[in-house]
């Protein structure tokens, strides 16, 4: 088993460097810098001599390559750069911003498990019937709005119009701050969460042991009890694993729209500004979560399957 | 009709200031929640590092600079100093400062601080904004080039009198009232806490950083101004989107706003919001600018047919919902140098064909407009224009860009026109050399201007020391700014901020209406228990 | 004999729908969506003159909402072909060749799943500009990983497949086996999963749209008009409201109908998806 682990641990390197490397070539001809991003607002005229010391400063003036292994070299000694803008660590900067993200993702994961899941089985029990194809269509609707159209619409009725909720903001962590955006990037693991769980269902209903044990004479309930439980749980809780791990990435229009202080507005906002280790940094630990995600969950699906580890 | 609107808005913000003005003894106490309109975060606490006015919000709570913009008088005055002596020639400033002022530490303020915080700002390894402010003073050459350990020209005469050495006439105000020319105490800036704790000398300490939420100060209790700050504490708040603003202020949970062109109808409309809305005509001139130098746009003719294509006042009425002063030349209403009688160009399509077919262009134009997404001076202003100048013959697309895009393809010329807004004061010299021949393209004649006449004026205003004839001759310069078109001079904006009834001794800052002075600002009885 | 297929039918008249309002919009309106902008009627609510209202430009939002289809599903179905055309080629020759193509396309599509797709297109829009031809490749070069499994499984199973050993033996050029003999037999998974990947490409461009890094306004695309429709939620809601139930209704089409698919081609999927 930590052999398992160790493996696909290390097998994670490659892709973190390729990936490394590929946001460090765009972004390294992305027109516009940090330089040029201070004179954005009309306020100070454009001051050439800032913008090459500027570019010296952040090393910008150096070639390419060099600038590239300085990069990689830094990351080899877990250092992510500086950022442009605060002139801190990026690490400092990503701490600063990583729990909001964490907080966001957990409770739109919770929203998206405790309705998501139990609609699945609801809809698994009469397959074909209305209320199947009701929730069937309504998950698939799930996964066709605009994950900014839906927040827009939720804030518009549960701020504006009702002024139940505050419609964004952050609020020094007041759990009525988290609902909005919890919700709008809950959807759509919701919506997946239901599919799976319904097909894992339907599935299994149709195995082979579910009939043994009807054999042997167990009840229905029992039946359903303890097999059909058990090997669901398996599918969902991969599924969930799959979308948790997507989340950060997925949350990044949310978090602009609500204005959540986490790592995807940190990342647009970088990305706007031209701050790029900064940039580079999000990203990586965007790709580094969904990696650790990924292989977590392969780990606790060798553990209770033992034939995944041939493979 | 514009003349009564002028008016009108002049009108308005003098009954604003009366208002503030007849507000009677000032209280003690309490909280102020004040937003920070500009962004989701602060980019840093090293102000001196920083040209966003969003960072200015706590250290303009936190940090004081030499000089302080007045909003009354409409100039820099004096803050850390009481007295200054300019020699004949206006390149020699002797600063007497303020005495018994100290920093939130204890430390008293000197001389050194000044010099300290003046040559790290200089100091070419940090590449601060505020570089710039120095380029004229004597010896910065051999400083940058690192000849010179100290800058010559700032010299301590004792504790508390400064000696500032220009080599051209100068007006020192103007650049050291920027809040990222702040003063720290010597040596702070080196210490690696002190950014994460800042010490200064203004009206509130430091507390706490909230990242993304946040920043909370408290008052300092020595403060060099009698009975002031009256605030006990000022949250400043992160909200960057307006329409979050609006619920947040409806609620009460902040006591500031900044309005765009929606809120503003909306909040005028309403018998309650409307009665705490300040306005104020900002230094900030929205304009579509053109390469003067390239066809079509080196015509005259051509530059000026785009204007009259223009129905600009629709634009202002319906789609900026009059948050804006209709532009005449480029300084804004605000400058003193800003001709009362000048006329705004007229709306008329016929005339723009004529002068685009006397120009040689009989069949019409193409051109691209390059511009960012912006309500007030970018993609939606382009994209009401554009059906308008189709009317005339111009044939215009959009060129959507970034910001920091737009600010680096603008400076090197890389576009047939663009649309932007760029500060038109309160420095009116400063501003018009942007117009200036001898001003390069990649600094600020992004339009590539080169008028003799122009330039004849402006050197001129340049030697001249009586502020009067100054002001004259720059306003003829300006008027021929408006006369040659190197752009199509849109609006001025028009700053509103929303405030609520128990908030008091608001400022009607120009230069940049969301930016005030805290130590003025107290609020009543009436205030809600959580603000007490 | 079949179930009546609900998703295939549904998501065939939605998608139907939409395709017809983008190839017929010249006939469905008589205004043109960037130059008819009248100011005086900016704002207006839904009347019997402007069926769905209008923006703050005073253009009519019907017309924007029809002309906005011709766009969005440019983008959607256009992205996709290239998605398509980059996860076949390199699904089926690196199963085909394997070797060390094979570990490199591997690798790749591992980075290419790694990296959100929304991310990635958000760096690529940053560094060509906005606009439609920066769409096209940002969308069509982000979105071909799953295309490429497919591809790639697909051709495993194939490859010792006797028919394809018997071109191997007529000499046939790799090319010509790959084009004639694989790739004909995953036709059914590959359009169901485009039809899948032209939804999420409508969505994808609402998100980019949304982040200033869509088309060049004024032209309309449904993304860029809920974009600019965003400050008007309280006094002009219409505005809002029609080009998302638009992008609702198109990729709900696509997605019932790339299901509805799934279950026409492989019937034993049927009870299970």
């Amino acid at each position: 088993m930590l052999r398992f682990t160790m493996r696909r641990l290390l097998q994670m390197i490659p892709t973190i460097i390729a990936v490394a490397l590929l946001i460090f070539v765009i972004f390294s001809v992305v027109p516009g810098s940090f330089a040029s991003s201070l004179m954005a607002d009309g306020k100070t005229a454009s001051d050439p001599e800032l913008l090459a010391r500027l570019n010296e400063q952040f090393g910008l003036d150096k070639p390419v390559y060099i600038r590239a292994w300085e990069y990689l070299s830094g990351l080899a000694h877990f250092d992510l750069g500086t950022s442009f803008r605060t002139r801190e660590p990026v690490l400092d900067v990503i701490n600063d911003r990583i729990w909001a993200s964490l907080k966001l993702s957990i409770a739109a994961m919770v929203f998206a498990i405790v309705i998501g899941v139990p609609l699945g089985f609801i809809a698994a029990l009469r397959p074909g019937s209305v209320l199947d194809s009701i929730t069937m269509i309504g998950a698939v609707s799930g996964l066709s709005m605009p994950q900014f159209w839906l927040g827009l619409l939720l804030m518009y009725f549960f701020a504006l119009v009702l002024g139940w909720l505050p419609s964004f903001g952050y609020g020094g962590g007041d759990l009525k701050y988290l609902i909005l955006p919890a919700i709008t990037l809950g959807v759509t693991p919701l919506a997946l969460l239901a599919r799976t769980t319904r097909a894992g269902v339907l599935e299994i209903t149709n195995e082979d042991f579910i009939r043994t044990a009807h054999s042997k004479g167990m009840s229905n309930s029992r039946v359903i009890r303890w097999h059909l439980m058990r090997n669901v749980m398996v599918l969902v809780v991969t599924t969930i694993g799959l979308q948790f791990g997507s989340m950060m990435g997925q949350a990044v229009v949310i978090e602009k729209l609500f204005s959540w202080p986490g790592i995807g507005s940190l990342l647009i906002d970088s990305v706007s500004i031209r701050d790029i280790p900064v940039v580079q940094g999000t990203i990586l630990v965007i790709v580094l979560w969904f990696l650790l995600i990924n292989t977590f969950v392969d780990i606790i699906y060798a553990a209770i399957d033992p034939r995944i580890k041939q493979t | 009709m514009l003349k009564t609107l002028r008016l009108s808005a002049l009108l308005l913000a003098a009954t604003s200031v009366m208002a503030l003005a007849q507000d009677v003894t000032p209280q003690s106490g309490g909280t102020l929640n004040f937003v920070a309109p500009y962004g989701s975060s602060f980019g840093t606490m090293d102000i001196h590092s920083s040209p966003s006015t969003q960072d200015e919000f706590p250290a303009k709570a936190i940090h004081r600079s030499l000089y302080q913009w007045n909003s009354t008088d409409g100039k820099p005055e004096l803050e850390l100093a009481t007295e200054v002596k300019a020699s004949e020639d206006r390149m020699t400033y002797t600063f007497s400062l303020r005495q018994g002022v100290t920093f939130h530490d204890g430390r008293p303020f000197t001389a050194d601080d000044l010099i300290y915080s003046y040559e790290r700002i200089a100091k070419p390894s940090n590449a601060f904004p505020g570089a710039r402010y120095f380029q004229d003073v004597a010896g910065i050459e051999e400083y940058k080039s690192g000849a010179a350990e100290h800058i010559s020209g700032l010299k301590k005469i004792d504790d508390n009198t400064l000696e500032i050495t220009y080599t051209v006439p100068t007006n020192p105000g103007y650049s050291l009232m920027n809040t990222n020319a702040a003063i720290y105490p010597a040596g702070a800036g080196e210490d690696p806490t002190f950014i994460q704790h800042p010490i200064g000398l203004g009206p509130f300490k430091f507390v706490e950083n909230i990242p993304g939420s946040k920043v909370v100060v408290e008052k300092f209790d020595k403060f060099y101004k009698e009975g002031q700050p009256y605030l006990d504490k000022i949250n400043v708040v992160l909200l960057g989107d307006a329409s979050a603003r609006d619920v947040a202020f409806r609620n009460k949970e902040i006591d500031t706003s900044i309005l765009g062109p929606t809120q503003y109808v909306a909040y005028q409309a309403d018998p309650e919001l409307s009665k705490g809305i300040l306005e104020v005509a900002e230094v900030y001139t929205r304009h579509v600018g053109f390469d003067t130098k390239k066809p079509p746009f080196d015509k005259k003719e051509v530059r000026e047919a785009f204007a009259h294509a223009i129905n600009t006042d629709l634009i202002i009425d319906k789609l900026v919902k009059n948050k804006a002063y209709r532009a005449t030349g480029w300084l804004p209403i605000s400058s003193p140098s800003y001709d009362p009688a000048a006329v705004p160009v007229t709306y008329d399509v016929e005339l723009a064909k004529k002068l685009l077919a006397d120009a040689g262009y009989p069949d019409g134009i193409d051109v691209a407009i390059t511009a960012t997404q912006n309500e007030s001076w970018g993609l939606t202003i382009v994209e009401a224009i554009i059906p308008m100048l189709k009317d005339a013959g111009i044939r215009a697309t959009a060129v959507p860009v970034e910001a920091s895009v737009l600010a680096e393809v603008v400076p090197k010329g890389d576009f047939q026109a663009f649309m932007w807004s760029n500060l038109s004061g309160p420095d009116d010299y400063e501003v018009l050399k942007c117009f200036y021949s001898k001003t390069p393209q990649s600094v600020c004649n992004y339009e590539n201007f080169s008028n003799s006449e122009f330039d004849k004026l402006f050197e001129a205003a340049g030697k001249e020391a009586d502020q009067t004839k100054k002001n004259d001759l720059m306003r003829q310069a300006n008027n021929i700014l408006q006369a040659e078109a190197p752009s199509w001079f849109f609006n001025y904006n028009k700053a509103v901020m929303a405030y609520q009834p128990w908030v008091h001794g608001l400022q009607a800052n120009a230069t940049e209406l969301a930016i005030q002075n805290y130590e003025d600002i107290w609020i009543d009885d009436t205030a809600p228990d959580s603000r007490k | 004999m079949r179930r009546f297929n609900l998703n295939l039918w549904l998501g065939g008249v939605l998608t139907l729908l939409v395709i017809t309002g983008a190839v017929f919009a010249g006939y469905l309106t008589s205004l043109d969506p960037v130059f008819d902008a009248n100011l005086m009627h900016a704002e207006e609510a839904p009347n019997g003159q402007f069926w769905f209202g209008t923006d703050e430009q005073g253009r009519d939002v019907y017309t924007r909402v029809l002309y906005g289809a011709q766009i969005s599903l440019t983008v959607g179905i256009v992205s996709q072909i290239i998605n398509s055309i980059i996860g076949l080629s390199l699904g089926i020759s690196a199963a085909y060749w394997g070797g060390w193509w094979d570990d490199f396309v591997n690798g790749l599509t591992n980075v290419m799943l790694a990296i959100p797709s929304l991310i990635f297109a958000l760096a690529i829009m940053a560094v060509l500009g906005p606009g439609l031809p920066s769409l096209l490749i940002a969308l069509g070069l982000t979105n071909w990983s799953w295309t490429c499994r497919i591809a790639r499984s697909s051709t495993l199973s194939l490859k010792g497949q006797g028919y394809v050993q018997a071109a191997q033996t007529l000499g046939y050029s790799d090319i010509r086996i790959m084009a004639t003999q694989l790739l004909p037999n995953m036709v059914g998974p590959i359009l169901v999963i485009s039809t899948l990947g032209i939804g999420s490409a409508v969505l994808a461009e609402a998100a980019l749209s949304f982040l200033g890094l869509g088309i060049r306004p004024p032209f309309p695309s449904w993304g860029s008009m809920l974009t600019g429709a965003r400050e008007l939620i309280v006094v002009a809601p219409w505005a809002a409201v029609f080009p998302g139930l638009a992008i609702f209704i198109t990729v709900l089409g696509f997605n019932l109908l790339g299901d509805g698919l799934r279950d026409y081609l492989d019937p034993h999927m049927r009870t299970r998806q």
